[in-house]
């Protein structure tokens, strides 16, 4: 395995897969997750997977992983019909992941990390001396420097912290490496040094599934692509076959272009203009501005920044530089309070973290940041009140809830949804900012999210729609800017098609 | 491993071996003896009675129990877990260790093998419900520790237990307690911290307690089976209880009240942290644990002898509590922000 395998070696081992899965299917309670999955990697090669979210990549990795058993389907390996139950199988097998987010212990020393849970051992006692020899070559490796093995993990950069990670999985004699998402979180040339080490590796005969959202890196790395949407995998090919384009269209199915809703815009005086605004390490030099009655979207993929810009503009974090203006007034948002004040709403993205407070009435999570509208002297919260206000809301937003009394937990996702949003309405706001206003929300409640976004929009409140769902994005903008890496790369009027914004966020270089 | 044998790698091995874990004795311990030090030099200036072994011996005496369930609290709270019951499974060991020396007159070795099986079934049940049960641990011993106190009340029943023969004096503050004129339970319980130091240091089993305090969910990933490690965290914790209940009766009279063991949970988890133990998981030494309970009894005996009130000691220990969260809490704020 350790001999550089060769172009016409590798055509010779072409009917030879390291791994090779037919017909998967998993399914999480009644969803289908992955309806009918193929997917067949070669030894020494880096197979890139593609798919937008939800289309069923994570969990066909986790299945690989043995961190989740598939329902039906085969499983081979080197040839070989295979049952991985459990990571400790996948382990054995070779299979070794680096997932997005650093699987690290932050106390332990890089030394230790890459060793944990197969410690050599001289007795009872750990081998240190050799765990310490097999740390050299492996450092270098992944392309860091020897000094690092004694620094405990903790007080690394994210992006050695991920070089830990794939040494992490090189010591266990990686006969198959899945990274995900492994360049999400790097810069352009912390990327080049893993293109290095994959390509280090896949000398070495380990096969890659490379998984990202980042399209066009695909073309410098991956030798076959296949392409995942709505559980299934609809096409593998060798990616010189493919452009960045052909991908996305694989990718969201077709040349679709969505309908969206007629009606002209009353554009009226800017409300909100962020100008060279920058945020360090998240975001840099966006401009945009929204005017009463205008729907802007911001459209990325995760990571690209785009949830980030709105976080600033609510006052969460702090730009390193740059202005916010509200009205044409330079202002400094330095707290959600502040930005209250200013009249910006926000509804947070993740509504059980950020949003819901989960245990309480409907009506006290509509009325709670606008309490004190209810008293009649300072600080006296009428609960007549509160309840009237509840009252009023569920009317017009169309909750579906026997009564504002009911805790918010036990509603559905959509409903929850509009409580919440409710709350950002309860007094008018100048700008209101939606981050994901419909992640996991059904259809029905989507579509009627929508009405109420759109309809406030045409009473003259400026709104900015952050979002990573393609069909959202162009149904209820009135112009659509693609965030990528931190950067404005596109703008688009609502007549786009998803590939063209897609093929934008996804980094298409003619774009 | 020669020269000889590895001259390519020796002397950068060795350099890196000796940096991949922390040092044997952190800073933070050696403030800790710092503090020790002085307290025992300005204790011997203002009360010279107590540099001497009439006062000190007691106090190793007293140390001993906490110092010792201290080790497997230790070991707990390195992997992010807790447990508030030990107070009730002391009490519950005691009573039922008394009553056996009382009635049936068990020889040495049977009682404190009692003792131990006892307090390792209250582990057992306490560490199952934590690890299986995925509720919080300190609900979890929340709920036990009535439970004990319960069971350990009941076998009290609505007395005493009065007459207890001297058979665990070998624990004792007596002569018999002593070799050389050190407590055999101090003694014992320095012999315990020396093996858990080195379990936690040198073998996979104990790097592997850090690991899964740091990252469980990583730890599951590495292959490290986390459920049943958390069983044995809280089962060599309620051995220890067993071991220490023995130590209490032989350091009491010859009765044994209800109050046996109130509060010592606290006490415990008050050495533990003030020995640099980070409450959030993944750090921590048995080291510091044993010179936390030094300190907490120097603090408490200190503060009598002197003549101050003694509700001083709960100040003293209660700022020495909060300056221990405190350092971890920055320290790991800091290291959130790099």
């Amino acid at each position: 395995m350790s001999q550089p395998v060769t172009e016409p070696q590798k055509q010779n081992r072409a009917d030879e897969f390291r791994l090779e899965m037919r017909a998967i299917v998993k399914s999480y309670g009644g969803v289908r997750a992955i309806r009918n999955a193929d997917l067949a990697i070669r030894p020494g090669s880096v197979h890139a997977l593609v798919g937008e979210n939800g289309a069923g990549k994570s969990t066909l990795i986790k299945i690989i992983a043995g961190a989740e058993r598939a329902d039906a389907g085969d499983v081979f390996f080197d040839g070989t019909p295979t049952n991985i139950a459990s990571t400790t199988d996948a382990i054995k097998l070779g299979v070794q992941t680096v997932y997005q987010e650093p699987q690290l212990f932050p106390e332990l020393s890089v030394a230790e990390n890459v060793f944990v849970g197969r410690e050599l051992k001289r007795g009872l006692r750990v081998d240190w001396s050799a765990q310490a020899d097999q740390m050299h070559g492996l450092l270098g490796t992944v392309g860091l420097p020897e000094q690092v093995a004694t620094a405990p993990v903790g007080t690394l950069s994210i992006a050695q912290q991920q070089q830990v990670s794939i040494a992490k999985a090189l010591a266990g004699e990686a006969s198959i490496l899945i990274l995900d998402e492994p360049s999400a979180i790097l810069t352009d040339a912390e990327i080049d040094v893993l293109f290095t080490v994959i390509r280090r590796l896949t000398a070495k005969g380990v096969a890659v599934i490379y998984i990202s959202h980042r399209i066009d890196e695909l073309f410098r790395i991956a030798d076959e692509v296949t392409v995942m949407r709505d559980g299934q995998t609809v096409s593998t090919q060798p990616i010189g076959d493919l452009s960045v384009r052909q991908i996305v269209e694989l990718m969201v199915g077709g040349v679709l272009s969505e309908a969206r809703p007629a009606g002209d815009v009353h554009r009226g005086s800017t409300v909100l203009q962020l100008d060279h605004l920058t945020r360090d390490g998240h975001f840099s030099d966006i401009n945009l501005s929204v005017a009463a009655g205008e729907i802007v979207g911001l459209y990325g993929l995760i990571g690209s920044g785009a949830a980030d810009i709105a976080e600033v503009v609510y006052g969460i974090n702090r730009a390193s530089s740059g202005r916010v203006l509200i009205e044409d007034q330079a202002v400094a948002v330095k707290t959600p309070a502040q930005a209250k004040k200013l009249g910006i709403h926000l509804l947070p993205a993740n509504r059980s973290a950020q949003g819901a407070f989960s245990f309480q009435s409907i009506a006290l999570n509509i009325v709670i940041g606008e309490l004190q509208l209810l008293g009649r002297l300072r600080g006296w919260v009428s609960k007549k009140k509160e309840r009237e206000i509840a009252r009023d809301f569920i009317t017009r937003l169309a909750v579906k809830t026997p009564s504002e009394t009911q805790p918010i937990s036990a509603m559905s996702g959509g409903n929850a949804q509009k409580v919440v949003l409710a709350r950002q309405l309860v007094k008018r706001p100048t700008l209101l900012v939606l981050a994901e206003p419909t992640q996991g929300v059904d259809v029905g409640a989507k579509e009627e999210i929508h009405r109420i976004i759109s309809g406030l929009a045409d009473e003259g409140t400026a709104v900015l729609v952050v979002t990573s769902d393609l069909s959202e994005v162009l149904r209820i903008s009135d112009r659509i800017l693609v965030i990528r890496a931190g950067q404005v790369v596109a703008e688009f009027l609502p007549n786009a098609t998803q590939v063209e914004i897609l093929a934008a966020a996804a980094g298409e270089v003619d774009k | 491993m020669t020269l000889e044998k590895k001259p390519a790698h020796s002397d950068a091995t060795r350099r890196t071996v000796r940096r991949v874990l922390p040092p044997p004795v952190t800073g933070q311990e050696f403030v800790l003896i710092g503090v020790i030090a002085a307290l025992w030099i300005l204790l011997g200036i203002f009360t010279p009675a107590f540099l001497t072994p009439g006062s000190i011996q007691p106090l190793l005496v007293s140390v001993a129990p906490i110092a010792l369930i201290g080790v497997g609290m230790t070991f707990i709270i390195i992997t992010a877990g807790i447990d508030v019951s030990v107070g009730g499974a002391i009490m519950l060991c005691a009573v039922v260790t008394a009553k056996a020396l009382v009635t049936t007159g068990v020889p040495l070795v049977g009682a404190i093998a009692l003792s131990v099986a006892l307090g390792l079934v209250l582990g057992l049940v306490n560490g199952t419900l934590i690890a299986y049960g995925r509720v919080h641990a300190i609900i979890i011993t929340f709920g036990t520790a009535n439970v004990f106190q319960f069971l350990a009340l009941r076998v009290f029943g609505s007395s005493t237990v009065n007459g207890i023969p001297s058979t665990l004096e070998v624990f004792g503050r007596g002569e018999a307690g002593r070799t050389l004129g050190v407590p055999n339970s101090f003694a014992l319980t320095v012999l315990a911290v020396a093996i858990a130091w080195w379990y936690l240091r040198h073998t996979a089993g104990g790097r592997h307690l850090f690991a899964i305090g740091g990252n469980a969910q990583a730890a599951r990933l590495a292959g490290i089976k986390v459920q049943p490690r958390i069983v044995a965290t809280y089962a060599l914790t309620g051995a220890l209880v067993g071991v220490a209940a023995c130590f209490f009766i032989a350091s009491g009279t010859s009765t044994l009240d209800q109050t046996i063991g109130s509060g010592r949970e606290l006490a415990v988890i008050a050495a533990v942290v003030i020995g640099g133990t980070s409450i959030l998981g993944g750090r921590g030494s048995v080291i510091g644990t044993l010179l936390g309970a030094i300190l907490v009894a120097t603090v408490t005996s200190g503060v009598t002898q002197i003549g101050w009130p003694s509700q001083l000691a709960n100040l003293f220990v209660g700022v020495f509590i909060i300056i221990a969260v405190g350092t971890d809490l920055l320290r790991e704020r800091a290291r959130r922000k790099s």
